[in-house]
């Protein structure tokens, strides 16, 4: 009986290393590869050691049942009589076996002839818990070995790291499309802050400056920085202006192109220009709209530009 | 004939060295720890550097590691070593010379490190930063300590070697191979070389030696003082002479593979690191049985466990030393390594072994050791008390708040920030 719950305890904790072990494989058609199934086929192996334990006990008690009716037939009641002595409880009987000390009464029994300077070493056999536990822990050592070396289980340390890289990928690229999203023409607002600004200056850069002028004074496309709006010169009407285009007139539409917070970040830069009076002007077209009136030309006093863009 | 018998022979143990190593041991021991707080109190007030270089944390941290593990506990080796060793072969050292040889080279390397380490003269290794004159003098010292043990073991009056000296001679030999193979350097000038290691090797010798050094200087000698002191204090009989010789030979020999857990994820190969894993969870049997061993001593003398502040340190450290040589195997598990690395979880767990084990068994064989060695008693058994009580509370409070901050830190370093 020892020996079946030792091998069970050694079977469960042998599955629960492994199970900690095992880290989110790829997709792969590998049978064992599936956390799930490994998981299933260990429970089964478990279900089918209690069942033989059960067995076990089963035939047991009948082989006992059959001694005692032979022993009876025999008339050894003093044999009877014998085996119905009070039993330890079972914890206790568990705790001796898997102890295996000399009681400190009997220890005489076990202690050696050798002393060294008044030391005396008993000889108690090796705690069978502790044995137990060192064989484990070399059964878990081949287990982890071949797991990770010989059937190709377990991933390597580079594998790994292409599964966490990308697994890091998919997470900037979510947050960044859920960042995206939360910004359009409805709910922009106007940035003030010298990092966004100074993106916003590089996109106009690349993308706005071949139509509006390098400093915004207009070329082919209007004049920035004047007061005059031909779609509006709000923070909200110039988001929507860059995004969906007036390709009637020429300006296209960005949305495609620009991710929203790109758009963000432009459409800011854009209101520090009015009021730079760059040279070679564009003259004004559309409507006049007062700075006092324009929520965003509060805030056009430009912190850095103004500088290069006066010379 | 009748001259002969009658005479009994007679030979003195040397007590003087034994002395001088408890004081060296304490000493330096306060020294250590007193730069370890220091060094503690500048990550929190970095102005405590005072803009000055030598006091700076880089300079002061191998100064803290280097004298308490090679100057408190390496004083508390000799001193329980010298002690036992003349008592469980029935001969006073050796030699003399040796013995003073011993005690003053090593004070004149610790000196030596005390001045280089500020200054920051240092070969830049973990637990080897001594430059290479320095190295070569702890090589002759420890070489003079080697023979001194093995000529009073050959000269013994006793057949068998009690199990403390096993753990001894493995921690001489052990400690030499390591200091050697570790050190070979090429020197440039008196105070600086070049290591002959290089790149993935380099760093493989370095946490073999690294590892061994915690395994072969902080563990197999004061197994060793474990085995002659706690019987003797608890004055019961060792409980297993079988399970001292199985776990003293699978712990020397499962030991010495352990190191590459220090390098999981890194430029090692991923079986050698495997092969770190699996040797450190082999070892958590090897080294529990000296704690077993340990533990089940004191079967029968637990009422005077809760008397005697001599046996509470002892049984302190016995469990410190079983939860730490639980808690490496763990860490040196891939995923529970990837949270641990890098984080104050390290430290934690380094100071449960050093402050636990080492600490409180010096504490316990200190306060056995003197008032035999002087023939009195301990000065106030209530102030013994107090030292245990602030000694164990130290402890977890280090401990704990360390392995919060360790996971703090690894969730933080997961996150994934745009």
């Amino acid at each position: 009986m020892k020996r079946y719950v030792a091998i069970t305890t050694l079977m469960l904790t042998t599955g629960f290393l492994m199970a900690q072990d095992a880290t989110p494989a790829p997709a792969s058609t590998d049978f064992f590869s599936d956390l799930f199934v490994k998981m299933i086929v260990i429970s089964a192996g478990v279900v089918m050691l209690v069942a033989i334990f059960v067995l076990y006990r089963l035939l047991m008690t009948v082989i006992q049942v059959e001694q005692i009716k032979i022993y009876k037939e025999q008339g050894l009641e003093a044999f009877l009589e014998a085996t119905k002595k009070p039993r330890q409880s079972w914890i206790t009987r568990l705790y001796k076996s898997w102890t295996a000390a000399v009681p400190v009464e009997q220890e005489a029994d076990v202690l050696l002839l050798h002393e060294y300077d008044g030391i005396h070493e008993l000889d108690n056999k090796l705690p069978p818990w502790w044995v137990a536990m060192f064989y484990l822990t070399i059964l878990f050592a081949g287990v982890y070995l071949y797991y990770y070396h010989v059937s190709d289980m377990g991933m390597s340390q580079l594998e790994e790291y292409e599964a966490e890289v990308a697994s890091g990928e998919e997470q900037v690229a979510e947050y960044l499309a859920k960042q995206a999203n939360l910004i359009d023409e409805s709910n922009v607002e106007l940035l003030t802050d010298d990092a966004s600004l100074a993106a916003g200056k590089t996109i106009f850069l690349a993308n706005c400056a071949a139509c509006h002028g390098q400093l915004g004074e207009g070329t082919v496309g209007p004049n920035m920085t004047d007061n005059y709006w031909i779609h509006g010169g709000t923070i909200k009407e110039v988001f929507k202006t860059i995004k969906y285009g007036v390709p009637e007139k020429g300006m296209i539409s960005w949305q495609s192109q620009l991710r929203p917070a790109d758009m963000h970040q432009v459409a800011s830069y854009l209101l520090t220009l009015q009021g730079t009076n760059p040279p070679n002007p564009k003259a004004p077209e559309g409507e006049l709209v007062e700075p006092g009136g324009n929520p965003g030309a509060e805030q056009t006093v430009p912190p850095t530009d103004s500088v290069t863009n006066s010379l | 004939m009748e001259g002969k018998s009658s005479h009994a022979e007679q030979f003195y143990y040397d007590n003087k060295i034994v002395r001088a190593f408890a004081y060296a041991s304490l000493i330096w021991g306060i020294v250590g720890m007193l730069v370890g707080v220091i060094i503690a109190l500048q990550l929190v007030f970095p102005a405590l550097n005072f803009s000055t270089s030598w006091l700076t944390f880089g300079r002061l941290r191998p100064l803290h590691t280097n004298a308490v593990i090679f100057a408190f506990v390496g004083n508390g080796i000799f001193m329980g070593v010298y002690y036992s060793l003349q008592r469980t072969v029935k001969a006073r050292m050796a030699s003399q010379f040796l013995s003073w040889f011993n005690f003053w080279g090593w004070q004149s390397i610790i000196v030596l490190a005390a001045v280089t380490l500020p200054l920051g003269l240092t070969s830049s290794s973990e637990y080897a930063e001594l430059q290479w004159p320095i190295d070569i003098l702890i090589a002759l010292v420890w070489v003079a300590f080697g023979i001194n043990m093995f000529a009073t073991i050959f000269k013994r009056r006793e057949q068998h070697l009690y199990v403390a000296i096993w753990f001894y001679i493995a921690t001489w030999i052990t400690v030499t191979v390591l200091h050697v193979v570790k050190n070979l350097e090429i020197p440039y000038s008196l105070t600086m070389s070049y290591p002959v290691w290089a790149g993935v090797q380099d760093a493989l010798v370095q946490w073999w030696y690294g590892h061994n050094a915690v395994a072969f200087f902080l563990t197999t000698p004061y197994l060793g003082l474990m085995y002659y002191f706690l019987p003797k204090a608890a004055n019961r009989p060792v409980y297993s002479y079988r399970l001292s010789i199985i776990h003293f030979w699978a712990l020397i020999f499962i030991y010495i593979w352990a190191g590459p857990h220090h390098l999981l994820y890194t430029s090692l190969p991923d079986w050698a690191q495997s092969l770190g894993t699996v040797f450190s969870v082999m070892l958590i049997a090897p080294s529990w049985g000296g704690m077993i061993n340990g533990l089940l001593t004191l079967r029968g003398a637990w009422d005077r466990v809760r008397q005697d502040p001599i046996l509470k340190f002892m049984v302190v450290a016995v469990t410190a030393y079983g939860m730490s040589t639980f808690e490496g195997p763990m860490l040196s598990i891939k995923s529970i390594n990837a949270i641990s690395h890098y984080t104050d979880w390290t430290i934690a767990h380094v100071h449960v072994g050093a402050l636990g084990w080492n600490g409180f068994l010096t504490f316990g064989v200190l306060y056995w050791l003197i008032p035999k060695l002087y023939n009195t008693k301990i000065y106030s058994l209530k102030l013994a008390n107090i030292h245990f009580w602030i000694g164990t509370l130290g402890i977890v409070f280090y401990a704990v708040p360390m392995y919060w901050s360790g996971f703090a830190q690894s969730l933080m370093w997961e996150t994934v920030y745009t």
